[in-house]
């Protein structure tokens, strides 16, 4: 019993820990975006509100927090309300699994630096990851608004699109790890990261999991200057902000994805195992940012091209080359 | 071939474009690369930004802001209150009486304009006939209580003819005003006399 | 039925048909300044060129001149044709002035949207323009003539369609003008139309200068109410003020034109002294309150003296809305039969007219203008209907003989035969034409009814006139135009025995009637039972009858015996008036409950005819906001209510005041929905056949003829007469002065010259007027205008016989002058 309790309440601690990283890191990664893509268009970006427009996010938290709620007249109610809180916890429980540390002894106790190590964490990403189309798909329905329908439907096209290059990419990483659970791939790359026997494989998760969390150049989902913002145009308040967690906690998820599949998770020279992953999200998260910053948006034909002609054959004959050296 | 036709062959699809050589795909990686460069460059450049309160710069004299209503080279109000702005308005913030003063001139009895909605669009100076709305570069006039975003002409006359320094709309007019007869206007013979005979 | 092409469409149309109308009827509007549909062609502007690709004559032509021609190939967007459009646009503009922003036309310009339209933006000619100097041509009607395209349509319009010749065209070349020959008022009664029919901003609404522009006003299609022909307007306010009124064409009623009466009879829903609070005792309240208040009286008058005590008066410029809910009302409560009308002649007249009216025989306005030869009974359409004399004149221009059997001095548009004769001799007048050009031997023909009719008919004492005789055996198109006003229920029978018969010889007869009110028809039949007021005095009087709602109506205003009926009303526990306009009964009201007017919530109007038309609120009503105060201006601050605008229709008013719940009150008018929007859908009456060819109309009355009596009567002019119209200061200067009109031989008798004071003393008193003298009237007659100021109310009656001794010559004191008696408005 007093194990237990004690193993819940080690793992509240870690549920807290991670939630709490994630949505500031979230709320930082929106000031470090808009600043770091002013000076890469030779802007400021923000600067009023703090040193450098440090209190930014909170000052923004406070706008949408006290932000009218607005529900369009003829919006599917109950969807359009929960739709957004679909997006942000499917991209929050993905982030369950990500081992962020090797594994502690605390008063005797083994404590797994992971929420929680699934075997299956690799499809449960995946399935948390698919389940997030249905906040974009069934935001855009419920609005019944033109742009936000073109936008739900894009999103989902997309995100179906770009889930199987991206499942497809890593199937190598399990082939050579043998394992699904995330913790036994990063324990797999204790000699070396898998970046180096799987450039190809890293390329193309690295563009799918852009494409997943719908940011330049795959943004037709919102894309603004032709859907209003897409499937989230008719959102307004923490609803809308919402959202916007729901975009930044997937990519740093996805960023921690790479981390964990490519570039060894926590692992890493003289730091802590978990700074070690904070920065590697965060090189991430800047590449990230870096891209947006250079390129434009794809056309719709190029992005299901992109997808399905080029990152998916790819894929496959990544895997099958994969396979026959494994084999070998 | 009718237009339509016309315009849809002239949109026929565009066949894929296809990297043909190594080379090609090398210039596009490195088409891709530059752009990386480029902007990587322009985060240790200084930022272009003019901080908005710190430093105020002159606008040009053609900038869209404030509204004003001008007057003609003889000091006399130019509005005709021909309703014109206010048909252009896209938001329909212009609202006005004409009436016709002592001297047969047309005239605003009243005039309003709601900044409070006004686009600065531009879109009434381009429609008066008479220059007398005229959009100014002075745009710092947002106030907090919204009625005071609600001026009227005492607010919106100025003592200057603006941007037009020279039209006069009453003189081109050809309407008996007080200080014009028929006739007596630009380029206008003197009325006809019904009476005469002669051709 | 030529078949022609024009823009690579066929259409076959009438032979002699031009192919600008060609045209029209495939949608192609092809631009044009001088000709009208109502007009006809003259070709004088040449803006609609087309070039004819085939045809006798080839090459640029005017459409509006050109007859279509069996396999005529007609092009409107050739470039020829195009350019020359473009010149005439660019000649029209070298002259044109530069003010279109001060133009009170502009925005409804046809010239504006040819120009705009042609592409013409920049002048190329340098030369001078040549001006005009404008005229004074009163109060209603703007003169600016420097806008002048020549097109001629004014003139064409003034002098050939309506008939007046006070406005004409002077000059040559690029020098004509316009006008009058010297300054003053135009004469034409209906000389509003030049506003219309200009296609510049040469003649414009005066009283509306400068309100606003067209694009700003909240338009709706309405009808007139000013008299019963019910024309087709369309109405525009701006700012909770009613600013203009235009002619909507209806093809059936008034064609393309409205008389002055209807143009600018609409002050009285802008007047500042208009009660927009309800009233309960002299008190302002709401009216809710004010409801409950005359709720809770009725029920305490029906429960003390019995619900027989109370009784609703409506009146013929109601909507039939409001009629209903006054009989509704009634019924539901178990009070009097309701009343539409103030005297018995007026009700007996319109009923009758109703009944006798049938689809076999009556005739539209439009109709009326086909006929060939017309017979005017006891009318003066100018007085009663004023579009009905513009449409004899049509009538007349295309041969058409009219005549006019009336006692009044009728002045008409046209060339007409009049026959002034006493009122009293009108039947016998009409049976003495059914015997002459009735044509026994054809009628003889014809069934039992009608021929045992035809041989009843008593030998008339006086011959009808030769002419007449003469006219109605050729016709083959005869209208009998009669009225309701001051004829009486054998005279408006016999017309349409008259009209029957003809019809039954096999011509193509038709009937058309004139009545009181924009709504007399709905009076008659939303209450076929139903009383006048002057049958309900006596019970007034006799203290049987306690309480009395009025619904816009005004007993006081306008029962023709004052003393009575102000004495009858004094007798009254409780007066509740409905009204809209400040009249004596609503001064006098003890519950006043405003209501709205035709342009807030509109309603459904029956014209003489018949026809049903439904009209729509063209705005919300309220206080003007010129009256509210603030100089003019809208109010800074959003308001939630509009002032002033809790009135609601009567019809609504009066079922919330009713006691007892009004059944079905949203049921009360339904029309067909395949009624048409435009003309409206003519009543569905019962066969009124059987009424026709009534014996009892054989017989002489022997009233005619007596030496010894005067007949008086009250009559109904183009302007000032009218109650609504009445209120309308731009049309204040046309009123007829308050006078009598005499015969020089009555005058003779007296005697009298012209402007000398006349004392009759008649039913309700004695009144003193000042005499005109005219030829063209009935002997034995005294006519009198019902204007406000001619103290008319104290004749006792609209139609009365007096004794020669009650009228003499009277000085002229100051304390005599003939004023009404009324508290002064
Ligand atoms: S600038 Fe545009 S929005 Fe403003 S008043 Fe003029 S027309 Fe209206
Ligand atoms: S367009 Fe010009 S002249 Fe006309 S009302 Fe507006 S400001 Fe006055
Ligand atoms: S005044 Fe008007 S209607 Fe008459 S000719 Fe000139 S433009 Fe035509
Ligand atoms: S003729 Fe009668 S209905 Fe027609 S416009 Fe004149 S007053 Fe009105
Ligand atoms: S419309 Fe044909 S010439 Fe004027």
């Amino acid at each position: 019993m007093i194990a237990w309790i004690a193993g819940f309440a080690v793992l509240l601690v870690k549920i807290g820990l991670v939630l709490g990283v994630l949505l500031f890191l979230a709320a930082y990664l929106v000031w470090a975006e808009r600043k770091l893509l002013g000076r890469l268009q030779i802007r400021y970006g923000p600067n009023r509100a703090g040193i450098f427009g440090l209190l930014q996010p909170i000052a923004d938290a406070i706008k949408m927090m006290t932000k009218e709620d607005i529900v369009p007249e003829a919006a599917d109610r109950t969807i359009f309300l929960l739709a957004p809180a679909v997006v942000a916890v499917t991209a929050m429980l993905m982030a369950a699994v990500v081992p962020f540390g090797p594994t502690i002894t605390l008063w005797g106790r083994q404590v797994p630096m992971v929420v929680t190590d699934l075997n299956v964490g690799l499809l449960f990403v995946f399935a948390m990851s698919s389940l997030g189309v249905y906040g974009v798909a069934l935001g855009g329905w419920a609005s019944n608004s033109k742009f936000a329908l073109l936008g739900g439907i894009r999103g989902a096209a997309q995100m179906i699109s770009y889930e199987l290059a991206l499942g497809l990419s890593i199937v190598p990483v399990v082939m050579l790890a043998g394992s699904l659970s995330l913790v036994d791939i990063v324990d797999a790359q204790a000699s070396y990261p898998f970046i180096l026997v799987q450039p190809v494989a890293f390329v193309i998760f690295v563009v799918s999991a852009m494409a997943e969390s719908k940011r330049i150049p795959f943004d037709l989902p919102e894309a603004e200057n032709e859907l209003g913002a897409g499937y989230h145009t008719e959102y307004s308040g923490m609803r809308f902000g919402m959202f916007f967690i729901g975009e930044y906690v997937h990519m740093q998820v996805l960023g921690a994805l790479i981390a964990v599949f490519f570039l060894g998770g926590w692992r890493g020279p003289l730091l802590p195992g978990p700074l070690w992953l904070l920065i590697k999200i965060i090189v991430v998260a800047l590449v990230m940012i870096w891209v947006r910053g250079t390129l434009p948006r794809l056309r719709y034909d190029q992005l299901m091209a992109l997808g399905w002609k080029v990152l998916i054959p790819a894929a496959l004959a990544n895997i099958v080359i994969t396979g026959a050296v494994v084999l070998l | 071939m009718n237009p339509d036709e016309r315009h849809y062959r002239k949109l026929k699809p565009v066949p894929p474009q296809r990297f043909r050589t190594i080379s090609e795909i090398g210039e596009a990686l490195n088409a891709l690369g530059q752009g990386f460069v480029t902007t990587f460059r322009h985060l240790f450049r200084k930022p272009i930004t003019e901080e908005y309160p710190e430093y105020k710069r002159t606008l040009p004299e053609r900038s869209r802001a404030r509204i004003v209503l001008t007057r003609d080279p003889d000091g006399n109000e130019r509005c005709v209150a021909c309703y014109l702005c206010s048909a252009a308005c896209p938001v329909s913030c212009i609202s006005m009486q004409s009436a016709e003063d002592d001297n047969g001139r047309r005239y605003a009895r009243w005039f309003r304009i709601n900044f409070g909605r006004c686009i600065y669009c531009g879109l009434c100076e381009e429609a008066c006939p008479t220059s007398a709305i005229q959009l100014t570069p002075q745009f710092e006039h947002v106030k907090r209580e919204i009625l005071s975003m609600v001026y009227e002409k005492e607010d919106l006359l100025v003592d200057h003819s603006g941007k037009d320094k020279t039209y006069n709309f009453y003189r081109w007019a050809g309407i008996r005003t007080g200080d014009r007869d028929k006739g007596e206007h630009e380029r206008e013979d003197k009325p006809v006399n019904v009476r005469s005979n002669m051709p | 039925m030529p078949t022609l092409t024009i823009d690579n469409r066929r259409i076959e149309v009438p032979e002699g048909t031009k192919v600008i109308e060609a045209a029209e009827a495939l949608g192609i509007m092809i631009p044009r300044f001088c000709y009208h549909r109502a007009l006809g062609s003259v070709g004088a502007c040449r803006v609609c060129a087309v070039k004819i690709v085939d045809g006798t004559r080839k090459g640029v032509q005017m459409s509006c001149m050109l007859d279509v021609e069996e396999g005529m190939v007609v092009s409107t967007d050739d470039p020829e044709a195009v350019a020359m459009r473009r010149h005439v646009i660019e000649w029209l503009m070298l002259h044109h002035p530069h003010d279109c922003p001060v133009c009170d036309e502009g925005g409804h310009c046809l010239l504006q949207d040819m120009t705009v339209s042609g592409g013409h933006g920049l002048r190329r000619y340098l030369g001078n323009k040549r001006t005009h100097l404008d005229q004074y041509l009163g109060p209603r009607i703007q003169h600016e003539m420097n806008r002048c395209i020549q097109c001629y349509r004014c003139v064409r319009y003034y002098r050939e369609f309506s008939g007046y010749r006070d406005l004409g065209v002077t000059g040559i070349g690029n020098r004509v003008y316009f006008g009058r020959e010297r300054e003053g008022t135009l004469e034409n009664p209906f000389s509003g139309n030049l506003i219309d029919i200009c296609p510049t901003g040469v003649f414009t609404d005066k009283p509306a200068r400068y309100f606003g522009r067209r694009w700003d006003l909240q338009r709706g299609p309405s009808v007139c109410i000013h008299c019963s022909l019910g024309c087709s307007v369309t109405v525009g306010a701006r700012y909770r003020e009613v600013a203009r009124v235009e002619a909507r064409y209806a093809k059936a009623v008034n064609g393309h034109f409205i008389c002055d009466r209807g143009r600018w009879g609409f002050p009285y829903t802008n007047e500042a002294s208009r009660p927009r609070a309800a009233r309960v005792d002299g008190e302002a309240t709401t009216v809710g309150e004010a409801c409950a208040a005359a709720r809770n009286r009725l029920l305490h008058v029906a429960e003390t003296a019995g619900s027989e005590a109370v009784a609703c008066l409506g009146s013929e410029r109601a909507g039939l809305e409001t009629l209903k809910a006054v009989a509704g009302i009634c019924r539901a409560n178990g009070w009097a039969d309701p009343l539409f009308w103030l005297e018995r002649r007026a009700r007996e007249n319109v009923a009758a007219a109703v009944s006798l009216l049938g689809d076999d025989l009556v005739l539209s306005l439009r109709e009326l203008e086909a006929a060939d030869c017309v017979l005017v009974f006891g009318a003066d359409p100018l007085g009663e209907a004023p579009m009905a004399a513009l449409a004899l004149r049509q009538a007349r221009r295309q041969g058409a003989p009219v005549f006019v059997f009336d006692p009044r001095p009728v002045e008409l548009p046209l060339d007409f035969h009049h026959v002034p004769l006493a009122i009293e001799d009108l039947p016998e007048c009409i049976r003495s034409l059914v015997g002459a050009a009735g044509d026994r031997e054809t009628a003889r023909g014809a069934d039992p009814t009608v021929r045992s009719f035809t041989d009843q008919l008593a030998e008339p004492s006086v011959p009808p006139p030769p002419e007449a005789v003469a006219a109605l055996r050729t016709s083959r198109r005869p209208a009998v135009v009669c009225g309701t006003d001051v004829t009486d229920a054998a005279a408006i029978g016999l017309a349409a025995d008259f009209a029957a018969l003809m019809k039954a010889q096999g011509r193509r007869a038709g009937l058309f009637y004139l009545m009181p009110g924009a709504n007399g028809f709905g009076a008659a039949l939303a209450g076929t039972e139903a009383a006048s007021l002057e049958e309900l005095l006596p019970r007034i009087e006799g203290g049987e009858i306690r309480a009395l709602v009025a619904v816009e109506a005004d007993p006081l205003g306008l029962y023709p015996d004052r003393g009575r009926i102000e004495a009858a009303m004094r007798k009254l526990d409780l007066l509740v008036v409905l009204d809209y306009l400040d009249t004596d009964s609503a001064a006098a009201a003890d519950v006043f409950l405003p209501s709205t007017t035709v342009f807030e919530t509109g309603g459904t109007w029956i014209n003489q005819e018949g026809r049903i038309q439904i009209v729509r609120g063209a705005h919300r009503g309220g206080i003007p906001v010129s009256q509210t105060g603030g100089g003019g201006h809208p109010p800074r601050v959003f308001m939630e209510e509009v002032p002033g605008g809790q009135a609601a229709a009567s019809g609504q008013t009066l079922t919330r005041l009713s006691p007892a719940e009004v059944k079905g009150a949203s049921e009360w008018v339904r029309l067909p929905p395949d009624t048409d929007k435009q003309s409206g859908t003519r009543a569905v009456l019962p066969d009124p056949s059987a009424l026709r060819f009534a014996p009892e109309r054989t017989a002489l009355s022997g009233a005619a003829g007596d030496e010894a009596m005067l007949t008086v009567i009250a009559v109904d002019r183009t302007f000032g007469t009218e109650v609504l119209s009445s209120r309308s200061p731009w049309l204040s200067a046309e009123e007829t002065a308050p006078t009598v009109w005499m015969h020089p031989e009555e005058a003779g008798r007296v005697p009298l010259s012209d402007g000398d004071l006349l004392e009759i003393d008649a039913g309700g008193g004695s009144l003193v007027l000042p005499v005109k003298i005219v030829e063209n009237m009935a002997r034995r007659t005294l006519v009198i205008p019902r204007h406000r100021d001619a103290a008319w109310q104290r004749l006792g009656a609209t139609r009365l016989r007096i004794e020669r001794d009650c009228i003499r010559k009277a000085q002229p004191v100051g304390e005599n002058a003939p004023v009404k008696e009324s508290p002064p408005r």
